[in-house]
């Protein structure tokens, strides 16, 4: 019933800050997907620093349709597969707004 | 002189005799017969007579209040020490249940109630849990109770409770005596706080305090009507502990002869530009909340949103208080504010009946630019915040009928065949939205063991009976697959205060109120951990609720707020976080309840929770509560497999083996 901000704004997160970083990304779905559907709740402060695998993500995406998120199948995967990539174990975390 | 009159208006003297005494005293015979007349109209205008402290009153001496006759039903003469003076005004308020604990100076309170069974003592070993139970009976019954501690010690335990109640706005009333007694105030005493009241003022409705004894029965009925009168809070009374023991002449009165009965009609006119707007509207959005459901008006609601095949939605209260079954329903609103609500996207028209709006950002609930009709009995939150284009202050049952009313004389074929429309539209989305929900079982964590929350709560919601209540203090669990329905199904006791301890006792409280439904309580371990003490409760009165922990060993919660205030830290960095983990070592709730009188188990797995359940419904249906302490998986950003704990080790510390 109730939601308080969790991990998916981790995803939000990374993903505006990647947005912002490249000048023109190239078009990619699962990306829209997460600036489309996480952004109603979370901002990026939270979850910067987190990086984990795509079944890791994949089940941080299942937890949110519990708290309200709703979500395709074709969705989820989409979101997972673009969040293991750009925020999988071995990627850079990103630096928090303001810090060099 | 002042022992003389003391001593006749406590019946200790006779007219002749305390004439008598006055002459002795030096006065005239007709100054004497002056002080007698003087004397006598005051006792009977005010009635009370402070008894010489040397002369306690004993129950023996206590009058029942039936015994007198004054012509009139409600009132009821009464003489005897004002702790007795006490209980019998709690039964004439409709008191059935006192949740308490020990306080010696409510002697003769506890005196009087050997002789007046219908008033039962529930004794409750920790003052906040107590509360809990309190409010929890209060709010499943719709009856009033009484909470009494000793003095401002036992006040403090109990005033995590009555902060939530006052945010919850549950009518709850509290009792404690002032150890500072009348006659001996001001010297530091023992237990002795001055202004004992004003600890509570900012936590409660009402505070008020008996100045003389025989103002006890006044001072109860003053609470109750405070209390209950809409918008409902809790009431806080107190007096000096040796009122209770002095005797007194006072009246006992129903308290139906105070209530106010402020059920409370709308502006005629509000309600019809109300009615134009929602008429009118392309995309309107109803939005319920708490005060539906206490004025038992749900069926209400769902026939105005049927009206008008409108969407409903709710943001955070205590209660489900529109069917989540129904085709009109499109989910509660996901995060803090609308913005978040994925359907409709963009109500033109929003209406508000009875939700309080818990703001917790800067960003108010109700974004700017949709017109906003609000409907609410409590005024004072009104306005405040959102911009209220049609205020309606009722009770929203009236309300409702009104509205109802209003919107019957203006729809026209058109706008029904509209209405109809739109109705089917919220029917295909609410049908989708149910299938993506139930996606939520398709997780890959599914089947893990230690279980995540989801799965614990997909099986409660599989195992709980049709007309189950859920009490939901397990604040990082998503809750989810119950389809509450106020109307005669599943019914949801959450939570809005957020003083943790309080699921435990509320669900006592609410199977106290409801014994012939199941009540299921769900907990988190950090919130369990602080109000455990109603198992007791639960053994000795025979309630057989079926608790479920939630145990992670960490306060989720914080965890990850933390690491929202202070991304990219040295405390993500390092995975060093000092107050989260309640891990090594771990806590067995199951242990616990045991020590309580409550069987429980420890349960490790989805299989093993599937036949736990099972054994807590056969515990149930045998009148015993019982306990499962299911171990759940960490999950989140940070937490690492056995979290760090601060390295405080007293044991190089020691230096002698004692």
């Amino acid at each position: 019933m109730i939601v308080r901000p969790s991990l998916l704004g981790l995803a939000t997160a990374l993903a505006l800050v990647g947005a912002a970083a490249a000048q023109q990304p190239a078009p990619n779905p699962g990306r829209d997907a997460v600036m489309s559907k996480c952004f109603q709740c979370h901002t990026d402060a939270m979850f910067r620093d987190q990086r984990q695998d795509r079944r890791a993500w994949e089940a941080t995406i299942y937890r949110m349709i519990g708290r309200g998120g709703l979500y395709t199948a074709d969705e989820i995967k989409l979101m997972a597969d673009y969040l293991a990539t750009d925020f999988g174990p071995d990627s850079r975390p990103a630096a928090p707004a303001g810090s060099k | 002189m002042r022992d003389l009159v003391a001593r006749y208006l406590n019946h200790a003297l006779s007219r002749r005799g305390f004439v008598r005494g006055l002459t002795q005293a030096g006065l005239t015979a007709t100054a004497a017969q002056s002080v007698l007349s003087s004397v006598s109209s005051v006792a009977r205008a005010q009635s009370p007579v402070p008894a010489p402290p040397s002369a306690p009153a004993t129950a023996a001496k206590t009058v029942p209040a039936a015994a007198a006759n004054t012509g009139n039903a409600a009132i009821k003469p009464f003489q005897g020490p004002g702790g007795a003076a006490f209980a019998e005004q709690l039964i004439a308020s409709g008191v059935k249940y006192v949740f308490g604990n020990s306080a010696s100076e409510d002697a003769q309170f506890y005196e009087a109630l050997v002789d007046r069974p219908q008033l039962k003592y529930i004794l409750t070993p920790h003052e906040g849990p107590g509360a809990a139970m309190a409010a929890g009976y209060v709010k499943a019954s719709g009856e009033p109770a009484i909470v009494m501690q000793a003095a401002v010690v036992g006040m403090a335990n109990a005033m995590g409770q009555i902060f939530n109640a006052f945010k919850e706005q549950t009518p709850l009333v509290v009792y404690s005596y002032r150890t500072d007694q009348s006659r001996r105030a001001g010297r530091d005493g023992f237990e002795e706080v001055p202004n004992q009241e004003q600890i509570v003022q900012p936590i409660t409705k009402y505070t008020w305090l008996a100045r003389r004894p025989d103002m006890i029965p006044e001072t109860v009925r003053r609470a109750f009507k405070a209390a209950w009168t809409p918008p409902h809070g809790p009431a806080y009374i107190s007096w000096h502990s040796d009122y209770n023991d002095e005797r007194v002449r006072t009246e006992i009165i129903a308290q139906d002869q105070f209530d106010p009965r402020m059920r409370v009609r709308p502006d005629p006119d509000e309600i019809e530009r109300a009615a134009k707007l929602l008429v009118e509207a392309k995309t309107p959005l109803l939005i319920v909340g708490d005060e539906v459901s206490k004025a038992k008006a749900v069926g209400k609601a769902v026939k105005l949103a049927e009206m008008l095949g409108m969407p409903v939605t709710q943001v955070r209260q205590l209660y489900a208080n529109f069917p989540e079954t129904h085709p009109l329903w499109v989910g509660n609103v996901p995060a803090g504010t609308l913005r978040s609500q994925p359907y409709p996207k963009n109500p033109d028209v929003i209406i508000n009946v009875g939700n309080k709006f818990q703001h917790n950002s800067p960003a108010p609930i109700v974004p700017r630019g949709p017109t906003f009709i609000d409907m609410r009995i409590d005024a004072a939150s009104m306005g405040n915040v959102m911009l209220t284009a049609v205020p309606l202050v009722a009770d929203v049952g009236l309300g409702l009928d009104d509205l109802i009313a209003a919107i019957g004389q203006l729809m026209t074929p058109t706008l029904k065949q509209k209405a109809a429309e739109r109705a089917e539209e919220v029917r295909k989305y609410a049908e989708n939205a149910k299938t993506l929900r139930a996606m939520v079982a398709n997780s890959p964590d599914w089947d893990q063991s230690p279980l995540i929350a989801d799965r614990v709560t997909w099986e409660i919601a599989h195992f709980a009976d049709p007309d189950a209540i859920i009490v939901n203090e397990a604040g990082s669990v998503a809750m989810h697959s119950f389809d509450f329905n106020p109307l005669g199904g599943r019914e949801l006791f959450y939570y809005y205060g957020a003083h943790l301890g309080s699921g435990v006792g509320t669900s006592a409280g609410v199977k106290l109120a409801r014994p012939n439904q199941q009540v299921i309580c769900m907990v988190g371990d950090g919130s369990f951990i602080f109000g455990p003490t109603a198992l007791w409760n639960m053994a000795r009165l025979e309630l057989p609720v079926i608790t479920v922990v939630y145990n992670n060993h960490a306060y989720s919660g914080p965890h990850s707020r933390v690491i929202s205030n202070v991304s990219g830290g040295r405390m993500v960095q390092t995975r060093q976080f000092v107050h989260d983990y309640l891990g090594n070592p771990d806590m067995n709730m199951a242990d616990i309840a045991r020590g309580f009188g409550v069987a429980g188990e420890v349960v490790q797995s989805p299989a093993q929770l599937r036949e736990a359940l099972g054994r807590a419904r056969q515990h149930t249906v045998e009148g015993k509560p019982y306990l499962l302490d299911v171990q759940v998986a960490r999950k989140g950003v940070g937490w690492a497999d056995k979290p760090w704990i601060p390295p405080i080790r007293v044991a190089e510390m020691r230096q002698r083996k004692v």
